[in-house]
This record gives C-alpha cells, sequence and structure tokens, in this order.
C-alpha cells in the first residue's frame, strides 16, 4: 500500500453505493451538489445484488409455479410444474445485471464520480480509498455513511458449514433442497419457507416465542393455515434449539411446546440472524463517533451524527433493516445538506412479506389498538367475498382495518392475499393523509378488483359490507 | 475522582481546541475555578473547576482538537458537597436520548402504551416544517385531532400577531410559490453570536454617553514625518495609545468598572487597551496589556503584531482578555463620528474617525492647512459624568497636539 501524498478535495462523499447511498447521491446531483460515491463491491449494495432483489425473484417464480394448476384450470397448458433452479438462477443474475446497469447508467447520467474501493476514515475530515494497489485520499466538506449491514449467525448455531444458510446465501443455492428446516417468523423467514415449499422442498418452520412485531396476529395465523395446507410442518414456541451439521445434513434439536425432545433433519437449515452494521473497516472508533448500545450510529433527526460534517443513513443506524428506510433517509440527508427542511418519520413503513400469498402491515396491529387504550374498531373482509378474486383464483386471505371509534380515523391497515404489496401503496397514502372511514367510503373503485376489498373491510367497520354475512355482534346503531 | 468532560459551552458547539491549561497536575483547585481555556467558533471560554481538589491528570493536551464528551481532567475531590452533576452530559446522549423517546420507533418496540402518530397530511407537515413548527404543537379545528393546512397557518399567524397583515398577504405566495420567497440566510453563530450577545448586554445594562471632540494632528503627523527621516517609523495608533494612558492614568474613572452587586466602582491598576479590530470573521479586540509600562515604540510593535494576528485568525485567548479601556480606530476606513457602544465591563470607549486635510486659524490668526481628526468618545454614565469626559479628552488633544509634552511623561 503507497500513501498517495496527495489530498484530493471533495464536498460530498457517500460511502456505499446500495439504495440508500446511490438514492442520496442522485438526489445530492439533482439538487446541484457534487457528489462523489464510493462502493466497494457492486452498484446495489446488498438489496440489489443479495438481498431483496434476488430473493423477490425467487418469490416470484415461486408464486408463478404455485399458479400452474389454476392456469390449467383456465385451459392453458397441461399442468407441467417441472422447475429448473439453473435457469432460474441465471434468470436472476439476468435481473441483477440488468438493474445494476440502471443504477450505473443513472449515476452516469447525473455526472456522479463513481469511485471504487474501500472507504477508511483517516481524520475526522479525511478518508483513504484503497482499491488494489492504489490508495487515494479525499478530504470532505461532508460524509455521508451508508455501509448496510451483514448478517450475523444466531448464537445459537455453534456449528456452522455449508448446510446452515444466511439470507445471502440462501438464493445462490445450486440445488432444491430436499427438506429444508426454516428457523423464525420474520418477513425472510416466511418468504423463505413459502417459495421453496412451492418449488416442491418439503419445509419445516420452527417458531420460537417471539413473536413477530410486524404483522397483525391475524396474518400470521392466516399464513400459518395456508402453510399447513401446503404440508409445511410448524412447530411453535420451540426451545433449545441446537444443531449438528455433517455432509449432506443438518440435524436440528429442541424442545417442543408440549416438552418433548424433538430432533429433525434436513438437507438444509436456513436462519435469518441478525444484522451487523458495516461499521469496523471505516475505523470509526478513531474518530469518536458516537455509536448506541447496540453498536449502530446515533443520529438525529436530520441523519448527522454526533460529528455534523458526518451523516449516516440505512442499516447503519438504529431502526429496521429495510431498504425502504434506507432509500428516504437518504434522500432526506441529502435535501438537508443542501438546506430544505424534509423529514423521516417511519410510523407507517409498510411491513411487507412474499409470501404466498403475499401479507402487508401498515399501522397499528390489533393487539398494539388494543393497548393504546382506544376505542378500537376493527372489521376484516375476506377475499372470498370478493368478486376479482374468486375469477383469479386467489381467495385466500382478507383485508383488515383498525380504527378509532370516537374519531373514525384510520389506524392500521393490514392484508394477506393476492396484490397486497401493491395494494399497501394506498394503505401507507391513507394512513399518512390521517384518513378517516368516510375518505375510504365515499370513492369509486374498479370494478371487478381487489381494491373493493379495502372498501368492504371499511364498511365492515360499521356492519356495512355488502359480500359479508351479517355480524350479530356489531352494534348497527352507531350508525 | 472527579472526571472534568468538554461540554457544549456554546450555540450546537461540539468541538473545540484546548488552548492551554490554567493549571497543571498536583495543583490545588477551588469550585469554579477557571482550569482550560477552549477555543471553538473562534471564540474562547474557559471550563471552571466542579469541585475544589487536587488535580491528578490532565488527558488531553493543549493544541489538540476534542469532542465534546471528551473527558479532559481528572480531579481528586477534596469536598464532599462538591457538585458531581457538573460533569456535564455530552451532546451526543442527548441525541440517543431523543431517539429513545422518538414516537416514531413504535412499530418496533415491543410493549406499547401510547400509539403517537402526526394526525395531518404530509403536504401539511411539509408547511409546519418550513416555518419551523413542530406539527404536534398545532391545535387542530377538527375535534379529531386531524391538523389542517389552515391549522397551520393559523398557528404561524397567532405567533407573529405584530406582523399579522404581512404574514396574511405572505399566505398565498406561500401556498403557491414557496421556493421564491426563501431569503438567503447567513448562519448567525460563533462570533457573530457572541458579537450581538455583547452588544446587546452592553447597550442594555450600561446608560451610554457619547461625546465628539477633534484633534489637531498636524504637529503629531510633523513629528513621524521628522522621525521617518532618521529610520524610525512609528503608527499614528501608537502615539494614541500611548496619550490615552497619560490620560488615563489622570482620569482613572474611566479605567473602572462599576461592580454594581457590591456598590463599587473598581479603579484598575493596569493599563490594557483593547484595539477594536475588523477582521473577515467580525469584529475582534485585541489587547495591548500593560501599555502604561510599554514604549511607543513598544506599543506600535504590539498593535501591529495583534492586528496581523487578529486578521489571520492567530490570536491566542489571553490576547484578547482583560482589556480595561477599548480604541476603536476607524479612522483608516473613514467617517467622522459614531456612537460606539462599550466594550462591557469597561466604562469608557474611543472611537478615532478619519483624518482631513482642514483650513484652521493659527495662533498668529492665520488660516493654515491643518490635520484634523474626529473622536467620539462614550462613556457609562453612572459612573462618569460628562464634564470629566470633556477634561479627559481634552487633555488627550493637548498631548496629541503638542506631542512633546508626551516627553514629560515618559517613566
Amino acid at each position: 500500500m503507497v500513501v498517495g501524498e496527495i489530498t484530493q478535495q471533495r464536498n460530498l462523499i457517500i460511502i456505499g453505493g446500495g439504495p440508500g447511498g446511490y438514492s442520496a447521491a442522485i438526489r445530492g446531483a439533482q439538487l446541484g451538489l457534487s457528489v462523489t460515491l464510493i462502493e466497494q463491491a457492486n452498484l446495489g449494495g446488498v438489496c440489489l445484488n443479495k438481498g431483496c432483489i434476488p430473493s423477490k425473484v425467487f418469490t416470484h417464480a415461486a408464486s408463478k409455479r404455485a399458479e400452474i394448476f389454476h392456469v390449467s384450470n383456465l385451459g392453458i397448458g397441461s399442468g407441467d410444474d417441472t422447475f429448473n433452479l439453473t435457469k432460474l438462477l441465471s434468470y436472476k443474475d439476468e435481473v441483477i445485471r440488468g438493474l445494476r446497469l440502471g443504477v450505473e447508467n443513472l449515476c452516469k447520467a447525473n455526472k456522479i464520480e463513481v469511485i471504487q474501493g474501500k472507504a477508511t476514515f483517516l481524520a475526522v475530515n479525511k478518508i483513504g480509498v484503497e482499491n488494489g494497489h492504489q490508495f487515494d485520499i479525499f478530504e470532505f466538506d461532508q460524509v455521508i455513511l451508508a455501509t448496510g449491514s451483514t448478517p450475523v449467525m444466531s448464537k445459537w448455531v455453534t456449528d456452522k458449514g455449508n448446510r446452515v444458510l444466511l439470507p445471502h446465501e440462501i438464493f445462490t443455492l445450486e440445488e432444491t433442497p430436499e427438506h429444508l428446516i426454516v428457523y423464525g417468523q420474520d418477513y425472510i423467514a416466511l418468504e423463505v419457507a413459502s417459495s421453496f415449499a412451492a418449488f416442491g422442498t418439503k419445509v419445516t418452520i420452527l417458531f420460537d416465542q417471539n413473536t413477530s412485531q410486524h404483522f397483525d396476529e391475524s396474518i400470521l395465523k392466516e399464513l400459518n393455515r395456508l402453510f399447513k395446507r401446503r404440508k409445511i410442518t410448524i412447530y411453535k414456541d420451540i426451545q433449545n434449539i441446537t444443531t449438528k451439521e455433517s455432509d449432506f445434513s443438518v440435524k436440528v434439536s429442541f424442545k417442543t411446546n408440549k416438552d418433548t425432545d424433538e430432533v429433525i433433519e434436513g438437507s438444509y437449515l436456513f436462519v435469518s440472524g441478525s444484522r451487523k452494521p458495516n461499521l469496523e473497516p471505516l475505523g470509526i472508533s478513531r474518530i469518536g463517533l458516537h455509536k448506541s448500545e447496540a453498536g449502530f450510529i446515533s443520529v438525529n433527526e436530520k441523519m448527522q451524527s454526533s460529528i455534523p460534517s458526518i451523516y449516516a443513513i440505512g442499516d447503519v443506524t438504529e431502526g429496521p433493516s429495510l431498504a425502504v428506510k434506507a432509500i428516504k433517509q437518504g434522500k432526506v440527508v441529502v435535501e438537508s445538506i443542501a438546506g430544505f427542511k424534509p423529514e423521516v418519520d417511519l410510523t407507517f413503513i409498510p411491513h411487507v412479506a412474499h409470501t404466498i400469498p403475499p401479507a402487508v402491515s401498515v399501522g397499528l396491529t390489533e393487539q398494539m389498538a388494543k393497548e393504546t387504550g382506544l376505542n378500537v374498531r376493527i372489521s376484516q373482509f375476506s377475499l372470498a367475498g370478493n368478486g376479482y378474486a374468486s375469477i383469479s383464483g386467489k381467495k385466500d386471505g382478507f383485508i383488515k382495518v383498525i380504527s378509532d371509534a370516537d374519531t373514525e380515523i384510520i389506524n392500521g391497515i393490514h392484508m394477506i392475499g393476492e396484490g397486497a404489496v401493491e395494494m399497501s401503496g394506498s394503505f401507507v397514502q391513507l394512513l399518512e393523509m390521517a384518513a378517516k372511514e368516510e375518505d375510504i367510503k365515499f370513492p369509486l373503485y374498479a370494478h371487478p378488483g381487489f381494491s373493493e376489498g379495502l372498501l368492504e373491510a371499511v364498511e365492515g367497520l360499521i356492519g356495512q359490507a355488502i359480500h359479508s354475512a351479517p355480524d350479530k355482534k356489531k352494534d348497527l346503531q352507531t350508525v | 475522582m472527579l472526571e472534568v468532560k468538554l461540554h457544549d459551552i456554546g450555540e450546537g458547539m461540539t468541538e473545540g481546541e484546548i488552548i492551554h491549561y490554567l493549571v497543571k497536575v498536583g495543583d490545588t483547585v477551588k469550585t469554579d475555578q477557571p482550569l482550560v481555556e477552549v477555543q471553538t467558533d473562534k471564540m474562547v471560554a474557559e471550563l471552571t473547576s466542579p469541585c475544589s481538589g487536587v488535580i491528578k491528570e490532565i488527558i488531553i493536551e493543549a493544541g489538540e482538537t476534542v469532542h465534546v464528551g471528551t473527558s479532559l481532567i481528572y480531579i481528586e475531590a477534596d469536598d464532599k458537597s462538591s457538585k458531581k452533576e457538573h460533569v456535564v452530559q455530552p451532546k451526543v446522549e442527548k441525541v440517543t436520548l431523543k431517539q429513545n423517546v422518538q414516537p416514531k420507533n413504535v412499530l418496533t418496540t415491543t410493549s406499547i402504551t401510547s400509539f403517537n402518530r402526526v394526525l395531518a397530511a404530509p403536504y401539511t407537515r411539509k408547511i409546519a416544517r418550513e416555518h419551523d413548527i413542530n406539527i404536534e404543537d398545532v391545535k387542530a379545528s377538527d375535534p379529531s385531532g386531524r391538523v389542517t393546512e389552515e391549522d397551520v397557518y393559523r398557528f404561524i399567524n397567532r405567533n407573529q400577531t405584530s406582523e399579522q397583515p404581512e404574514v396574511v398577504s405572505n399566505q398565498n405566495s406561500v401556498t403557491t410559490d414557496s421556493s421564491n420567497v426563501t431569503p438567503d440566510e447567513i448562519p448567525f453563530k460563533g462570533i457573530r453570536k457572541k458579537i450581538a450577545e455583547k452588544m446587546t448586554k452592553s447597550l442594555f445594562t450600561i446608560p451610554h454617553v457619547t461625546h465628539f471632540d477633534e484633534i489637531n494632528m498636524t504637529n503629531l503627523f510633523k513629528l513621524r514625518e521628522e522621525m521617518k527621516a532618521t529610520g524610525e517609523s512609528v503608527s499614528v495608533s501608537a502615539f494614541l495609545v500611548k496619550a490615552l494612558v497619560i490620560c488615563l492614568k489622570d482620569f482613572p474613572i474611566f479605567n473602572a468598572e462599576l461592580d454594581e452587586e457590591n456598590s463599587r466602582i473598581l479603579l484598575k491598576k493596569n493599563y490594557h487597551i483593547g484595539m477594536a479590530t475588523n477582521t473577515e470573521s467580525g469584529l475582534i479586540v485585541p489587547v495591548i496589556h500593560d501599555a502604561d509600562k510599554k514604549s511607543i515604540k513598544d506599543i506600535h510593535k504590539d498593535v501591529k503584531g495583534l492586528t496581523e494576528r487578529a486578521i489571520s485568525g492567530k490570536l491566542q485567548p489571553f490576547e484578547m482578555q482583560n482589556s480595561t479601556f477599548t480604541v476603536s480606530n476607524v479612522g483608516p476606513l473613514g467617517s467622522t463620528g459614531a456612537t460606539p457602544i462599550i466594550n462591557y465591563p469597561e466604562t469608557a470607549l474611543i472611537a478615532f474617525h478619519k483624518t482631513k486635510k482642514q483650513p484652521i486659524v493659527n495662533d498668529q490668526n492665520e488660516i493654515v492647512i491643518g490635520h484634523i481628526m474626529t473622536l467620539s468618545m462614550a462613556f457609562d454614565h453612572r459612573v462618569a459624568d460628562g464634564a470629566t469626559a470633556v477634561a479627559f479628552t481634552n487633555r488627550l488633544a493637548s498631548l496629541i497636539e503638542q506631542p512633546h509634552k508626551l516627553m514629560m511623561e515618559m517613566i
């Protein structure tokens, strides 16, 4: 490593070209800032190259395969559901390549200086960027840390070989596992279980006692029901889990909720694990940047760290490790640097699982609503009552609305069912607009269409959903 | 053992340079005794001791720049009643604290007792943000608590009742095109803010009187020419400072400080003359210490050095402290008069204005060309009266107009 003597001057440097970093870079360029983006691997980061995008290629393929029988019922094809993983993997690479190229071209078109290399802090206002034998030194006015996070194996996995897989590893598997054991009930675990089951893998799910805090319980219940129908074995409330890996399998031992000891053998074990911010290589301890107890960079509402010229966004900061958060923070931090007054509010961040069918939770869950002491009103409209769900053969699932009976303000919307991810766009808008029940009941909805389900769920709050049998308990006097 | 940390001593301060320590290891210190001088944004502050005790260790060396929250000194406290809480929380902890209480993390928290969402549309929130209003402070006209644009504008208007008509007329332009009405911003901090604080304090505390006079500089200029011819070049300022010190000795009331609390006026025995200096970042007042003990030549050297360092921002903190009287030599810039603000807590300040060639009548009743400089002297009317001030400037004028008199005052 040769240390160059010349320090190059830059205005705004962004370290990390993931969705947060490149969004920040492009927004910065749009606002007339001179931006330098440093990425050690590929633009797009974990999200595009190893996370969101590859996993969604898998969930998409899985949902298509699950449709084969429905499609043959429509008179198309013969119900041939042969599955070629190799082909899917090259499709995945193609999608990633295309999207990555898109990001690269956008950076070019926005005249963003993209530097390949590994950044390290040399001083509070100086970084070094190492790329092979080259080492450049940059002095900056501001820097945004967007280096993301890395999955970390859960502590109880003492013996990690090739058979225990973390999120970024499972979508590179070159064989369809015969028996996949999935541990956890966060969205990644649910997606993995759902997709591989659709590919024909035997799936066993292990839930420990930590229930997911993001999804409404009714969604997890419905998913469980659908998983069981697809012959997925589920063990709930398990304890004392241990693993033992051999060349061709992994044995997982645990205590069931009936207090019996169980050992199951699978070809692979999938664990979502936890996520650790990528901070060590940056050498931030050298410059005295303040970190939270959990090891994330502490930032204020402007994403500013304890050192005013250093900002941080995305997975290196507290909060959910979701690209949606990083993207928003990326734009906000740059707008703030440019002198505007933007804001990030994660209250209504949509929690999404691309399961079959997909699931979304936004805002208050039923459990949370009851704990708040609000005068809670709840309605759940089954998609079995939706005309378009019948047409498309997607009658599983429901839309659930939670409102405050005193003000009629909607506080939470949850959905499991076809189109949930796209529908979530309406949900977040309604919640951000502080919509009342009438704000949903008044508009006209395409018929037949899934969106009618939202209308009927809201009408159901006062027992007026047309395609739902009257609920005797609902008090119609409140109309 | 007590830790003395660098705490936030100014608006939004995040780091500071340790200029020098006023104590050393082994020193016994008393509560509130200054320990260390810290420079931030060109303002200098002293950190005081939180307790009485003995300095055990100095952790950070002078000259280093450290962040708020960094431990600087360890003190072995000898007094049980020491103010332990004086160890001020570093600013960064405030940031995390804020995060912890943020209601916005509701979705990721397991035990929720209240659901704290903002009941306003994103556009309404934007209007509030752009007016630096916390949307949650705005009272909703809708009983369900939903805050509308109108509510926000009403809130803005109520908070600016004095400018109501203007705000109302702004309303339309804000809703239609908010980007065009944003004025340019200059951050109000650092030295600018410090100046503002000092000036406000001075003007609100001291009943100022300003009196004007003029001095015939012709003889002094002649003297300077003669000296120049012999290779000695001394600035006018140096003569003025020397003359001032002589006057201050004759009229000690202007080298004084009013100590209202103890009902007394302190007549200072040191003659530290502040020289108001215009720099790029604002007004800075370097100080010629013990001007009474210095020759005109020494003063000349001091003025030159201090001015240069002030302009390049290289003044040491002690070079800006303890002035007893301040001079503002605005002459080189122009002007004929001013009502300057006294450098609190001093009693008086003199501004010297531009020297102009004017027809004057000399002792032989001839009209000749004279070099006339005007001056404005502001003084604290609580401490001194007009007659004394006039006597003071008369004396000053006589010393400058007949510079040989200065000789008589040499020690």
